[in-house]
């Protein structure tokens, strides 16, 4: 329902299919007195945003409230946003074509750091005052939530209220609170002040960073009676929580264009570097019924002919092929493909890959991280060279031969052997090809290894060590083209300029969201774009106002150091992180959850996995 | 087996479907309904569709259609209303007919254009625009597939007329269109800035497709 100005703008820019609504399953209402108007905002495309799951499970949740209209927002693509403001046109809702002001929340879900200039962009392209404290009665309330939420200080001058962990209830509870406030008449900053009793609610203007001389964080200190540490919010059981029958169906292609069925939450794992795998602790099943069920009215409501069974980790699934068996028939039936993203190398069978082979045959990703099995102890990736071998064994036997491997540079401990470590073991995949006596004939084998940067992040055992330096980077990506003498072999890797900044916000404090300012008003946006990134700009606006990038990405933390989001909780501890980091650094692996429990604290939620009977126990 | 053709209009936010884009929303339509249809019989089977005629993007459609292999005799009230109930609603279904035509007849097309001249007067703009038409050499840029080239539009404007409405122009304009290259009525409006200096805000809409003959396609 967009007006005439941005209608005349559509012709003058690429993909306005972008910019239209109207999409199958969008949700139009009526305006009236008191309908809470929650303005869905995602960071970057709509291409890559209506390919998020959260945004698909909240959108439906807050529209199931009849008292409730939740539009979707998305960056507009560098071309319209020039037009746009050009034109003085604000940043509006797909779904009424209204501008930002008119809605009561504006909610940002914030999925990596390389966004974050985003934020600020949509937040002046709808007219929003920045900082949070500029922001009267009248204005909306800015909330944001997702993963990176987990550190969220490098926006807490511009965000109102951060969602910890899963949105589910808390964000409903928070518009709940509003509403009543609303009738009570109290002000915007007692409507602050009572949500951030609400667990799960940061208000980042309560709390009070202090630092020492050397720069690192003396205190966090909690004002006005909120509480000193926010815990992140967890739904328990998965069939009884929320999931949407319906996905809006876009009209242009998207990333991922599919129906998505959230298999389980959490990670048994425990991949020393993967923030995920801790932040979403503990793991949580749905049932076979639950999961069969909710496919099968997703596929009815949107035409979709491919259905993704989603998770961290879909091959740690416990009952993996039970739940194939289930679907199979229907979805073969109806012409629907199954897709399992994320699967490990030692999750592979011969099992499983009759069953997706009835589906489509594309390329098998496997990600063993890292080159050596001394590094891949290190970060706990408990993957071995003969599980990875007999897994593209089986891959080529069932007539694939198109294999990519993912691994990161710059992990901690790591040497040059480690890194030469990797095209060899892309080489070790193409003999095993030719030694396989059942491969396809046809095309030749294809083999990729792809490099990318570590970033540390919070809440892992590598949150306290330092990124390597762009320099270290760049030494090792060299090494790694040298170390390359096939043909038959494509090396990759990611340039390291995107990941020094991710280090950098990923670990950073309030001392950033000025730098962050500075840098959107220099033109610093759509960072995770090649396109559009500037190291230059970034480099200098840090010098400009004396931050030291260096000091976020490259510095080693003691353990006794106050991180910035150590007032934060997300049930794993601290003290298990530590313990993880040593074991790391003795090359010590840590069995997962399905195994043994390593007691990391997840289990303070007293459900998933933490209270399951496992198979080796009476 | 028995080939259908479905009539549809695709206007408002359909306007910016793109033709590819098109053609995954009515399969996705298609797969929705369950109606008894061809699949193609490859390793990713998928409904058997072809369109007569792509139809650029930002215009309406009023009289768009596509053809489909039906495996059983179905009621075409039932079938229209399963397929309107699977498509976005500015997309929509209105008829069902035996094809009568085959698409490489298809010799001409006719569309309904209303212009925004703003900020000249309609008055006086309808007055550039006619002035404009009835040159004897119209070279505007084309884009073809080998880039863009200098083509004379004069010759094809043999079939229109203008109106002033409500502070708006209206051409009815019928032009060639066909797979080995038509006239895109975009060009009327790049022949409208370079020789009449006047920039048209366009709404255009395609009415109807016709063979050499001019009668309808159906």
């Amino acid at each position: 329902m967009i007006n005439q100005q941005i209608e005349r703008l559509l012709p003058l820019v690429n993909k306005p299919g972008r910019y239209v609504g109207g999409e199958m399953n969008s949700v139009i209402k009526e305006k009236r007195e008191g309908l809470l108007r929650f303005a869905f905002c995602f960071p970057d495309t709509y291409e890559v945003g209506m390919s998020h799951l959260g945004m698909k499970i909240l959108y439906s949740l807050f529209n199931e409230r009849e008292d409730i209209w939740c539009e979707r927002v998305f960056a507009p693509w560098i071309d319209m946003e020039a037009r746009m403001r050009e034109k003085n046109i604000p940043l509006y809702g797909l779904e009424s074509g209204d501008p930002l002001t008119d809605f009561d929340f504006i909610g940002f879900t914030l999925q990596y750091e390389l966004s974050y200039t985003n934020v600020l962009d949509m937040l002046d392209l709808g007219h929003i005052p920045l900082h949070n404290r500029d922001r009267g009665e009248k204005d909306p309330i800015v909330v944001a939530g997702g993963p990176c939420a987990c550190n969220p200080e490098p926006l807490a001058d511009f965000i109102d209220i951060f969602f910890l962990g899963e949105g589910e209830e808390v964000d409903l509870e928070v518009m709940d609170l509003y509403r009543a406030c609303q009738k009570e008449g109290v002000s915007r900053r007692e409507f602050l002040r009572r949500a951030a009793q609400i667990e799960g609610c940061y208000v980042p203007d309560f709390y009070e960073v202090t630092y020492q001389e050397d720069g690192t964080i003396r205190a966090i200190t909690p004002k006005e009676g909120v509480p000193a540490v926010i815990h992140k919010r967890v739904m328990m059981d998965m069939d009884q929580s929320y999931y949407p029958e319906k996905f809006v169906v876009p009209f242009i292609d998207i990333v991922h264009d599919r129906a998505v069925s959230e298999v389980m939450r959490g990670c048994i794992r425990g991949c020393r570097f993967c923030q995920a795998g801790f932040l979403y602790r503990p793991l949580r099943e749905k049932s076979i019924g639950t999961i069969d069920r909710q496919c099968r009215a997703l596929c009815e409501s949107t035409g979709y002919d491919e259905i993704s069974l989603s998770s961290l980790s879909t091959s740690d699934y416990g009952k993996l092929n039970e739940l194939l068996d289930t679907m199979l028939p229907w979805t073969k039936e109806r012409k629907i493909g199954l897709s399992l993203p994320s699967l490990r190398v030692d999750g592979f069978s011969t099992e499983l890959t009759d069953k997706i082979k009835t589906v489509r045959k594309s390329g098998l990703t496997f990600a063993p991280e890292a080159g050596t099995q001394r590094l891949r102890d290190v970060i706990n990736k408990n993957v071995r060279e003969d599980e990875l071998m007999k897994t593209v064994e089986i891959a080529f036997s069932a007539g694939w031969n198109r294999v990519k491997l993912y691994f990161m540079i710059g992990l901690p401990t790591e040497t040059m052997e480690d890194v030469e470590g990797i095209p060899a073991l892309g080489m070790k995949v193409i003999d095993a090809f030719y030694a396989c006596k059942d491969r396809p004939r046809g095309p030749a084998v294809s083999v990729t290894v792809s490099a990318a940067a570590f970033v540390p992040k919070p809440f892992t055992p590598f949150q306290w060590e330092p990124q390597d330096t762009m320099e270290m980077f760049r030494e090792k990506q060299q090494h790694l083209i040298h170390a390359n003498h096939s043909r038959k072999l494509q090396v990759n890797y990611h340039a390291a300029d995107t990941s020094f900044l991710e280090a950098v916000f990923a670990r950073g404090d309030r001392r950033l969201c000025p730098v962050l300012e500075e840098a959107w008003r220099r033109g610093c946006h759509f960072d995770g774009w090649d396109d559009c990134f500037s190291l230059k700009t970034w480099l200098e606006v840090f010098s400009d106002m004396q931050v030291d990038p260096q000091f976020y990405a490259n510095r080693r933390r003691s353990f006794e150091e106050v991180l910035p989001w150590d007032h934060l909780d997300y049930g794993v501890k601290k003290s298990f992180l530590i313990e993880e980091c040593r074991r790391a650094y003795r090359g010590e692996t840590t069995a997962n959850c399905r195994e043994e429990c390593s007691a990391c604290g997840a289990g303070c939620y007293g459900g998933g996995i933490c209270v399951e009977k496992r198979a080796n126990l009476v | 087996m028995k080939n259908v053709r479905i009539w549809f209009e695709k206007k408002d936010t359909a306007r910016y479907i793109s033709h590819l884009d098109l053609n995954r929303c009515m399969s996705r339509a298609f797969h929705k309904t369950r109606l008894p249809l061809w699949y193609t019989q490859g390793f990713n089977p998928h409904v058997f569709v072809s369109f007569a005629m792509p139809l650029s993007l930002g215009m309406d459609g009023l009289r768009e259609c596509m053809d489909v292999r039906l495996l059983e005799e179905m009621d075409k009230e039932t079938l229209i209303e399963k397929l309107n109930g699977a498509l976005p609603l500015d997309i929509h279904v209105y008829d069902v007919t035996e094809p009568v035509m085959a698409t490489h007849e298809i010799a001409f097309a006719h569309y309904e254009i209303s212009y925004d001249p703003d900020p000249v007067p309609a008055g006086e703009a309808e007055k550039i625009l006619r002035d404009v038409m009835g040159r004897e050499e119209l070279i505007v840029e084309k884009h073809t597939k080998k880039g863009p080239k200098d083509f004379n539009l004069a010759p094809y404007l043999t079939d229109w007329s203008l109106k002033t409405e409500e502070g708006r122009l209206h051409l009815s304009i019928t032009l060639p269109i066909g797979l080995s290259g038509g006239v895109n009525p975009s060009l009327v409006k790049s022949a409208a800035e370079k020789y009449g200096g006047l920039t048209l805000f366009d709404r255009t809409a395609r009415t109807c497709l016709f063979n050499e003959k001019m009668e309808p396609y159906r």
